[in-house]
């Protein structure tokens, strides 16, 4: 396996309410290795944004980092002072987040938007981040003419892409894909997946794609993980997870999607409802969903385990 | 462009049926000032002398149609005829003297309260957890909740009274000649202290909280969390990315404020005897001086509509999105 260009070990993140704590992400370990593109899939509410988030500490508080170690190329993202942090962000991991339609401040021109982040972290003028700013516009398609223009002037895929020319304003080897095209119809969403293939060719950026598209995941990820109630419960290559997955819920996941060949089936959802992260079962948090719970299901916790080379697990059942 | 036109009707429609309501008030009033004047004769004018004093003052030819055409007329010839109460100087005179004092007090100490107000709202919410947040909204909150006349009469009684720092009367010391030197403006400002002061004072929790709150609910939206993902300053997230959108609701506030702040500095001229149009007035009302009341009247209506018309090309220039 190549040198990980991000590892986290054991990451914590809670959120401190008047009701208690309410731990989002649990004891979460991953990699991604450089040109790598790793897809993180869940329901709402697992604690894959908060994840994401908390990889540049651009969480707010109530949420809190309670635990584990984010290395970004072999320095400790949550030791860096302030200065190191900005410094840090967007030159090393920039984000795409979820809207464009949210992204984008309303009331600053485009072009503004996309020259103040090389400014801040290069030596240049704005006239010179003018004409690089021009130039990533053209690399996702858009005429350098829009630079004057402001968000509300813009289509929401053409929005998009101006998201994605400022992620890859400082060239990037991580970029954090929140949802990217959720708000976005398919036919752009199709372009503009398409088009951050051939960039991610052209530039050689990892990729965290955060998602609760498996299907989608299952063809532009290299390895997917899926998140439940704050725990990593299964993480392997995409081909695996997608076709042959392991764990009970990821498999209730994946057949809750329609086919659209073949025969019409009755589509399956998995039962129930998410764990209230306030009241936690002891044993696995999957347990009143789960077909095949078990006694020691409701006990111990289930632990990820090593069911191939670089692919995991968390099932009593395995 | 269409947009400046339509605002521009607009305020000429408004400032139309202000002045109109500013012919009928007075003439809802009991009595008329010939009555006050002959009253304050004590019968040492005959009828005839008091025609002849109506008809110079302008209250007789004609019904009240007749005269509102007539007021009409003077209206936009800025020809308001003499002063009751001062005869026989000119109102546009007597106005033309206090006015300038007036806007110095009402748009000076509006401009200051909102420069620091929304300053310390941007920073108290961006901070809302330090002791700066927790602590100075509260307490600005606290000091406006007195009622103006209250404060005025505080800092009246201790900067003017108790430790006789600042001057009680007056906009500046009458033994100065007015002009461009350095002593006259040291005098208008230290005479200012005190009435500008106070309606800071009073004035400026509003803008804190109005600020607050808009960048609070700023503060949620993900460009703001984009920019902090960018890498950007603070100062730079805090003021050109949050700032920017937050004071679009407090440019709104701005043209209420603008009316509030000039009936506001009437009763500040009162309590600190300063010579500007309150002052001027409140006395016009005591001797039913019509011409003056209605001089007066016009100048803090076109002065409220013109400065929000500028509020209005402010809030065009703030927002990209509104000039369609």
């Amino acid at each position: 396996m190549k040198e990980a260009l991000l590892e986290i070990n054991n990451l914590c993140v809670d959120y401190v309410s008047a009701n208690g704590v309410a731990r989002a992400v649990n004891n979460v370990s991953l990699t991604i290795a450089p040109g790598e593109t790793l897809g993180i899939a869940g329901e709402s509410g697992c604690g894959k944004s908060t994840l994401a988030f908390a990889i540049t500490r651009l969480h707010k508080a109530p949420a809190l980092i309670s635990e584990g170690e984010i290395i970004y190329n072999g320095r400790d993202v949550l030791k860096m002072s302030d200065k190191e942090l900005r410094d840090f962000r967007w030159n090393d991991v920039s984000i795409v987040f979820q809207s464009a339609m949210n992204s984008l401040n309303p009331v600053i021109t485009i072009g503004e938007q996309l020259t103040d982040v090389i400014v801040a972290h290069k030596r240049i003028s704005f006239k010179q981040a003018a004409v690089k700013a021009k130039e990533l516009l053209g690399i996702v398609g858009i005429h350098g003419d829009r630079l004057k223009s402001f968000p509300h002037q813009l289509s929401g895929g053409m929005r998009q892409r101006v998201v994605i020319a400022i992620a890859l304003a400082l060239e990037p080897k991580l970029i954090i894909m929140d949802e990217p095209t959720t708000a976005l119809d398919v036919v752009v969403e199709r372009e503009i997946l398409n088009e951050l293939y051939d960039l991610k060719e052209k530039f050689g950026f990892s990729i965290l794609f955060i998602s609760h598209d498996l299907s989608l995941m299952g063809e532009i990820a290299d390895r997917i993980g899926v998140m439940y109630a704050g725990n990593l419960i299964e993480i392997g290559d995409a081909k695996t997870v997608f076709s042959k997955p392991s764990h009970p819920y990821t498999k209730g996941l994946i057949a809750s999607f329609p086919t659209i060949h073949g025969p019409k089936e009755r589509l399956y959802g998995i039962p129930g409802d998410p764990v209230n992260l306030l009241r936690l079962p002891s044993g696995c948090n999957f347990q009143d969903r789960c077909a095949d719970c078990m006694d020691i299901c409701k006990k111990d916790d289930p632990l990820l385990i090593e069911l191939n080379v670089d692919y995991h697990a968390a099932c009593h059942k395995l | 462009m269409s947009f400046l036109l339509r605002r521009l009707s607009f305020y000429f429609t408004a400032f139309l049926i202000a002045i109109s309501f500013n012919f009928m008030l007075p003439r809802m009033m009991p009595g008329d000032p010939i009555d006050a004047l002959f009253a304050a004769a004590q019968g040492k004018m005959d009828p005839a002398q008091m025609d002849a004093v109506r008809e110079m003052y302008g209250f007789v030819d004609g019904n009240v149609f007749e005269q509102y055409l007539s007021y009409m007329q003077s209206v936009f010839t800025l020809d308001l005829g003499p002063s009751v109460l001062m005869f026989p100087i000119d109102v546009t005179t007597v106005v033309g003297m206090s006015l300038p004092w007036t806007m110095f007090l009402a748009l000076g100490s509006l401009i200051v309260a909102l420069i620091l107000g929304v300053t310390i709202g941007t920073y108290s919410s961006y901070r809302r957890e330090g002791f700066f947040g927790q602590f100075v909204p509260p307490f600005l909150a606290f000091i406006s909740n007195f009622p103006y006349i209250v404060t005025a009469l505080l800092l009246f009684y201790f900067f003017g009274l108790q430790l006789e720092l600042l001057p009680l009367a007056y906009t500046y010391d009458p033994a100065i000649d007015p002009g461009f030197t350095l002593e006259f403006i040291g005098s208008v400002a230290k005479h200012a202290v005190l009435p500008m002061g106070s309606m800071i004072l009073v004035g400026i929790a509003t803008w804190v909280f109005n600020m607050r709150n808009a960048m609070i609910n700023v503060l949620g939206e993900d460009y703001v969390t984009m920019a902090e993902a960018k890498g950007l300053s603070s100062y730079r997230v805090m003021y050109r990315y949050a700032g920017r959108n937050a004071i679009l609701p407090v440019a709104t506030a701005i043209a209420m404020a603008i009316g509030f702040s000039f009936a506001g500095s009437i009763m500040t001229e009162v309590v600190f005897n300063y010579q500007g149009l309150g002052n001027i007035l409140l006395k016009g009302i005591m001797a039913r001086d019509y011409p003056l009341i209605q001089a007066i009247l016009l100048i803090l209506v076109s002065a409220v509509l013109t400065a929000n018309f500028v509020a209005d090309l402010l809030y065009v220039w703030l927002d990209p999105r509104i000039s369609k």
